[in-house]
């Protein structure tokens, strides 16, 4: 139950630069969720707060103290591994107990403290068997009763969600999120999976190269994100080249597309001057098949059709230079080389100037 | 050559090699129960005097294993523990040369154990006075230290580091994360290069032969120059004593460690 603010976070590897004068300020009880793809420096972050990697600049502070000149094994930071890392040579009451049985605690307290953390992650009665004899859950759930259950003022979690099936992540995901409600413990995820941020986290921060690109709401993050890469990293598949045409009408711009003009909400578009040179991402759920013409609406060609489950997914080439990429939740009656009509709903769209591409 | 016949080759070879290996100890156990004053097989009668020779004071064989265990124990202790320590320093870090530097750890394996011997018998003599036990010792205490660090490093190469990591963030200072859970984990491999540094010890003559001195004379060396001087039986009743003490430590080891530990 603590603070967690970092400032101006800096580490060098040699010439490279892993992390790069970080600053952020997260609240008690908060959970965040640093989003980012390998090598942006979300790992050196989580091991600089552990206590494992020293910061080349920078302070790290829990509850207003700095904990620079303080070992990792004093810190009192649970962390919660990406593999698990249980100890393969003790039970899971052994796992659990280590670090209660290092600060000394009673016998007593002990089993007792065991029992409930056992409880809360829904363990019970496996006490005494090896970490090889669990399955990948039961395992996943060990490794947060032991970070948990020493009662540490902040939780690391390491890719929590990455190793378990899709019926698992959801089950675990809903877990993750009541404990650390019930225990109201600051928690630090750290994970290259927008979505298990999203389904996670208060706030998420995408990073890159050591720094960090957005911080929001997953609505924000998910609905705006801050630049295209960010929106190429949330799963935005598709992405237009444009130019800013004509006056706003409506509370709408239109914004030239090749041979077609495309009206996109003028909040959006607010810092694009005119004939400026601007790039349009959208979402694939966001798109639709439309029966008729109308405002945003082009002809394409289906390129191909990936069936994918709860959706399905079109290349429609014709609409624009580039090609579109719809889901569908629905199967569409059209096929492979047919015509459709692509609907682009004004208020989905992000734009953003050409220049931070 | 159909797959039947290939197999049936295998067994052949495979029982043949079984025959090369055991038969001549074989030879040695039952020849160890004759009565007669000469080796010989099969024996002619049975009988347990050869043994009962071989606990006899006039032999000096009890001496000599006496100093082969004090030695074999005492340099397979200490190399344990410079082992150890070596394997962990070069598994753990990452660093320029770290091949080089386990190379030359497990050096001393390749080296002739003559020719060293002959090195240190040039450094014992400049000294002077260096007392019998301290010269095999430290003789020992470099050619069994390969078997120590390579079965060290052959568990640790696969070690998964962030145990460490974890035993830390859970409040294991470093010393409690190397007792608990470091060298818990390695044992398997600790064990079997401390037991193969033993038998090696226990076992080894070149070196020894050299360094020895009268008045400390290990049960290897007791044996050689027993055998120059009488060859009866009472050869084969201390040969097959020890088959069954290193049968018996083996059977131990793959109680507790477990046999595939050797293999690697």
């Amino acid at each position: 139950m603590a603070t967690l603010e970092l400032k101006g976070l800096t580490k060098r590897f040699g010439a490279f630069t892993a992390v790069d004068g970080m600053d952020l300020l997260v609240a008690q009880g908060e959970m965040i969720a640093l989003l980012g793809g390998s090598g942006c420096g979300k790992t050196t972050t989580l091991r600089m707060i552990a206590g494992f990697t020293e910061p080349s600049e920078g302070t790290i502070l829990v509850d207003g103290t700095d904990v620079g000149r303080i070992p990792p094994y004093k810190r009192n930071i649970g962390i919660f591994f990406q593999n698990y890392a249980l100890f393969p040579h003790m039970t899971v009451f052994e796992n659990v107990a280590f670090g209660l049985k290092l600060q000394k605690c009673p016998k007593g307290e002990i089993s007792r403290r065991v029992e409930e953390i056992l409880t809360l992650v829904k363990l019970t009665g496996l006490d005494r068997r090896y970490p090889r004899e669990l399955s990948g859950g039961q395992q996943q759930r060990v490794a947060l009763a032991r970070a948990l259950v020493t009662r540490p003022s902040i939780l690391l979690l390491d890719e929590p969600l990455s190793n378990l099936d899709a019926k698992l992540r959801l089950e675990m995901q809903v877990e993750i999120k009541r404990i650390q409600r019930e225990l109201g413990i600051t928690t630090i995820i750290v994970t290259h999976d927008h979505e298990e941020a999203v389904s996670l986290a208060d706030r998420v921060i995408v990073m890159n190269e050591g720094r960090i690109l957005q911080i929001g709401t997953p609505q924000e993050i998910f609905d705006r994100p801050a630049s295209p890469f960010v929106a190429d990293f949330m799963g935005f598949s598709t992405f237009l080249h444009g130019r800013a045409g004509g006056p706003p009408r409506e509370g709408k711009r239109p914004i030239l597309c090749g041979e077609r003009t495309l009206w996109v909400a003028q909040a959006a578009a607010e810092e694009l001057g005119s004939d400026e040179e601007c790039l349009l991402a959208i979402r694939s759920e966001n798109m639709a098949l439309a029966g008729e013409p109308g405002e945003n609406v082009f002809p394409g060609r289906v390129e191909s059709m990936t069936y994918k489950g709860h959706t399905t997914r079109l290349e429609v080439s014709g609409c624009f230079d580039e090609p579109v990429f719809p889901a569908l939740r629905e199967i569409p009656g059209s096929k492979e080389g047919d015509e459709v009509l692509v609907h682009f709903p004004c208020q989905k769209i992000c734009v953003y100037k050409a220049e931070n591409n | 050559m159909d797959d039947r016949r290939v197999n049936w080759l295998c067994r052949v070879v495979a029982g043949l090699v079984i025959i090369f290996l055991v038969a001549p100890l074989a030879v040695i156990v039952i020849a160890s129960f004759t009565p007669t004053a000469l080796i010989t097989f099969p024996p002619q009668g049975f009988s347990l005097k050869w043994y009962a020779n071989v606990f006899q004071g006039s032999t000096h064989f009890m001496e000599g294993l006496a100093n082969s265990l004090k030695l074999g124990l005492i340099a397979t202790g200490i190399d344990v523990f410079l082992g150890v320590f070596a394997a962990l320093s070069v598994c753990r870090y990452d660093f320029k040369g770290k091949n080089a530097l386990l190379n030359y750890f497990t050096s001393p394996m390749y080296v002739p154990s003559v020719a060293f011997a002959f090195v240190l018998l040039q450094v014992y003599s400049q000294i002077g006075g260096v007392p019998g036990m301290a010269r095999l010792l430290i003789g020992h205490l470099v050619i069994i230290l390969p078997y120590i660090v390579r079965n060290t490093v052959s568990v640790l190469h696969v070690f998964n580091w962030t145990l460490e990591d974890a035993a830390t963030s859970l409040g294991a200072g470093p010393a409690q994360v190397f007792f608990r859970i470091t060298l818990p984990l390695a044992k398997p491999g600790v064990l079997a290069g401390a037991l193969l540094a033993f038998l090696y010890s226990f076992d080894e003559v070149a070196l020894s032969s050299l360094l020895s001195t009268p008045r400390f004379v290990t049960l290897p060396i007791r044996i050689m120059n027993y055998m120059e001087l009488t060859f009866d039986p009472t050869l084969a009743a201390i040969s097959t004593l020890l088959i069954v003490a290193s049968l018996v430590l083996i059977l131990l080891m793959e109680r507790f460690v477990g046999l595939d530990m050797f293999v690697k």
